[in-house]
């Protein structure tokens, strides 16, 4: 007994005290910095209260045309709406991509232990990398393209909000379904090959299969894919620097970047540490949902 | 549970001893490496120039042969706003340079409890007429200028030539307006399309940098009106009395650029497309950039690089012959650095400015315009930077004042706005209204 207490704290200690180090005291000394007024240097900052967080949903009214009605809102909602807007289209075609291809791989296709990874190298590369290198595509090889062969629709991509939007839904997409990929593959995988065997004695379509053995099997995949891609896409920050970095006139701003430059642009730091405190409430209590959601749907065999 | 929270004790004991003593080899370590010299300071920089990254390395080594003991330790991080964060991020780390780079009374405000006074520096005396103003608190100097620099139409002498424009007598916004309408028409027309098969457009203009448009453009305007940038970081409101100036000049460069037909383009047009793929393959020209380009164009086209010069940028009801002129940072250093580093930190950029050698490196290398007296043996070699002399001796500058702009208005919010202007999605009336309650909101 005495030593197994003894290497319980021997085994936690180190442990909990990096735990507390990076997580817990800088979340808390974040939480307070987030009442003060802070600018980055000053080394007794003001105490203001509430002031940070009224100031997140009052200060710095936009307007703009949601499907062509125009609405009034702080920048500091716009940004939100735009983040849940793209990390709901984000999230269904990463998985759909990810699961579509995890069928394809593992449908016994000659090459697909190449293809697997293939799919998976974009995932390797980095987020800055890989925003650079599609602006590039984007605005230069889409003009070029749409210039020589009179297409219109290719020429000034990421100068609009729309084409911004698609343009980092496309560069995320790109990037993960490879990685989901690979989740969907491990699950498929694991269904034992007597059900698909005694489906088609039965004489189960493709279809049927899938909506039968394949779907409810893999859900607990899904669950954690969908946790994956959701608070991945609520997080983006690098793409979003460096494929548009906001652009045009801040319209494609997501969270992460707004407080940064809310902090180090405009070296507000209480106020950017409060939206960080809004942002965290935000995103746990969005994926803590889907988790509980999605995890009914999950089935034991 | 008595026996558990004793060791938990222990173990915290045992990690802040290990980490006390590692730190103890540490000290002691450097301790032993500091004896076979009798002086040994290490300078740290920490700059954001990243044009003269390599030279300023060279520099000082050359700087270190001359004076054993001394190590120089260079650090780079280029572009205003991520070497604003950077330094933040080394002070609040405690880990602050020696030398470190300001930009003007808004970060002289912010950093003074760091800020070495530099009164007492051989080079206050050398530098030109007002150019310490923006470092200048109650008569003390914060700062030594890094170098002037300017920027206006910059355009291509080859192109005008050929079209049988007079630059010269371009002095004003109606004489601006009538030699670009002249070039566009000539250039629709094809009559220059054999010279420079390229040339497809008057201007480009790189809104999607929101400091070409928000900063430098408006500065135009801004300065005008406030002054100096003094003035402006004071200012608690603007009236934005030269507006309707400013709009002419930023409706101009779209009008007549290739995205004429479509200007929310403009949007996406960056640094290098408006200079690189723009100016410096004749695509256009004219841009709005500064001198700082001479490099960039010389390694793409040397011939022209050599053709370049600088128009006016008209604000109609100011002085419409003039060029912004200013210092866009500084060097400083570091109040609660050690007295030796300290001591070494003076010496070290007052050589770079006033000696032989530092001159040389400064104009030649670095291709600075010097902010100091006495470079008479040293004449600058470009182009664009012979333009801004010519401008300055002449009396045809206005100061940059955007230093003074409240932290991120210029480029976050003035210049998005410009952006929106651009894509339409805002009136250019709701724009400059939107910006100055901004301001005020800032102040």
């Amino acid at each position: 007994m005495k030593t197994s207490k003894l290497s319980f704290v021997l085994f936690v200690a180190p442990c909990l005290i990096a735990f507390l180090m990076v997580v817990i005291i800088p979340t808390f000394s974040g939480i307070l910095m987030s009442f003060t007024d802070w600018n980055g240097i000053d080394p007794n900052p003001a105490f203001v209260g509430l002031e940070n967080y009224v100031k997140a949903f009052t200060e710095d009214v936009v307007t703009v045309n949601i499907l062509s009605v125009p609405l009034s809102m702080p920048r500091f909602v716009n940004v939100f709406l735009f983040t849940a807007a793209f990390a709901t289209v984000s999230v269904i075609l990463i998985n759909a991509f990810g699961f579509g291809l995890a069928m394809l791989v593992t449908s016994g296709l000659k090459g697909s232990n190449v293809l697997r990874s293939i799919f998976f190298i974009p995932n390797l590369i980095g987020g800055l990398i890989l925003g650079f290198l599609w602006q590039f595509i984007f605005t230069k090889v889409f003009n070029h393209i749409g210039t020589v062969f009179g297409i219109e629709f290719l020429k000034g991509w990421l100068s609009t909000t729309a084409t911004g939007f698609w343009g980092l839904v496309i560069v995320l997409s790109w990037q993960m379904s490879g990685y989901m990929m690979i989740i969907y593959i491990a699950a498929i995988q694991n269904i034992p090959d007597s059900l698909f065997e005694a489906a088609d004695l039965d004489g189960a379509n493709f279809f049927h299969k899938m909506r039968n053995i394949i779907m409810p099997l893999v859900a607990q995949a899904f669950t954690v894919g969908l946790f994956l891609t959701l608070s991945n896409s609520f997080k983006l920050f690098d793409q979003n620097l460096a494929l548009t970095n906001g652009g045009p006139y801040l319209s494609t701003q997501m969270l992460a970047l707004n407080i940064y430059r809310t902090a180090f642009v405009m070296q507000d730091f209480g106020q950017g540490q409060a939206k960080a405190v809004l942002f965290l409430i935000a995103v746990s209590a969005i994926t803590l949902t889907q988790m509980s959601l999605s995890k009914k749907k999950e089935i034991e065999f | 549970m008595k026996k558990l929270s004793t060791l938990l004790v222990m173990v915290l004991a045992l990690s802040v001893s290990m980490f006390a003593s590692s730190n103890k080899e540490g000290k002691s370590e450097s301790g032993m490496a500091a004896k076979p010299e009798s002086k040994n300071v290490e300078v740290n920089i920490f700059q954001f120039k990243v044009e003269i990254a390599q030279e300023l390395e060279a520099a000082a080594k050359m700087y270190e042969a001359e004076n054993p003991g001394v190590k120089i330790v260079i650090e780079t991080v280029g572009g205003g706003d991520d070497y604003g964060a950077a330094l933040r991020a080394k002070n609040a780390s405690g880990n602050m340079p020696d030398i470190y780079n300001i930009g003007g009374p808004q970060d002289v405000k912010d950093w003074m409890n760091k800020l070495e006074d530099l009164s007492d520096q051989p080079w206050v005396n050398l530098a030109m007429d007002g150019i310490l103003s923006g470092v200048t608190v109650d008569n003390k100097i914060y700062g030594l200028p890094f170098n002037m620099e300017g920027y206006g139409f910059a355009y291509n002498k080859r192109i005008f030539k050929a079209a049988g424009i007079d630059a010269s007598k371009i002095v004003d916004y109606a004489s601006l307006e009538k030699a670009v309408m002249q070039l566009d028409s000539k250039i629709k027309s094809g009559a220059l399309s054999k010279e420079f098969p390229l040339l497809k457009a008057v201007f480009e203009y790189a809104a999607k940098e929101t400091w070409v448009t928000g900063l430098h453009t408006s500065n135009v305007a801004l300065s005008q009106e406030l002054g100096n940038v003094i003035a402006a970081a004071d200012a608690k409101t603007i009236d934005f009395k030269y507006a309707s100036g400013l709009k002419k000049l930023i409706d101009l460069q779209a009008n007549y650029s290739e995205s004429a037909g479509n200007k929310g383009l403009l949007n996406a047009v960056d640094y290098s497309t408006q200079v690189d793929t723009g100016l410096g393959i004749e695509r256009v020209a004219i841009i709005q950039q500064g001198n700082w380009i001479y490099g960039g164009i010389n390694n793409i086209d040397p011939e022209v690089a050599a053709n370049l010069d600088f128009l006016p940028m008209p604000v109609v009801g100011a002085k419409e012959d003039s060029i912004p002129v200013g210092v866009p940072m500084h060097w400083s250093v570091n109040k609660d650095a050690p007295a030796d580093d300290k001591a070494e930190a003076k010496k070290f950029i007052n050589w770079l400015y006033t000696s032989d050698r530092g001159k040389e490196i400064v104009v030649n290398k670095f291709f600075f315009i010097p902010p100091l007296k006495g470079y008479e043996k040293y004449q600058v070699a470009d182009p664009l930077g012979q333009a801004i002399l010519r401008f300055a001796s002449n009396g045809k500058i206005i100061p940059w004042v955007f230093m003074g702009y409240p932290s991120g208005w210029g480029m976050d919010i003035l210049g998005v706005k410009i952006q929106a202007y651009y894509a339409g999605t805002m009136s250019w009336d709701q724009a400059i209204s939107e910006a100055k309650a901004e301001w005020e909101a800032a102040r």
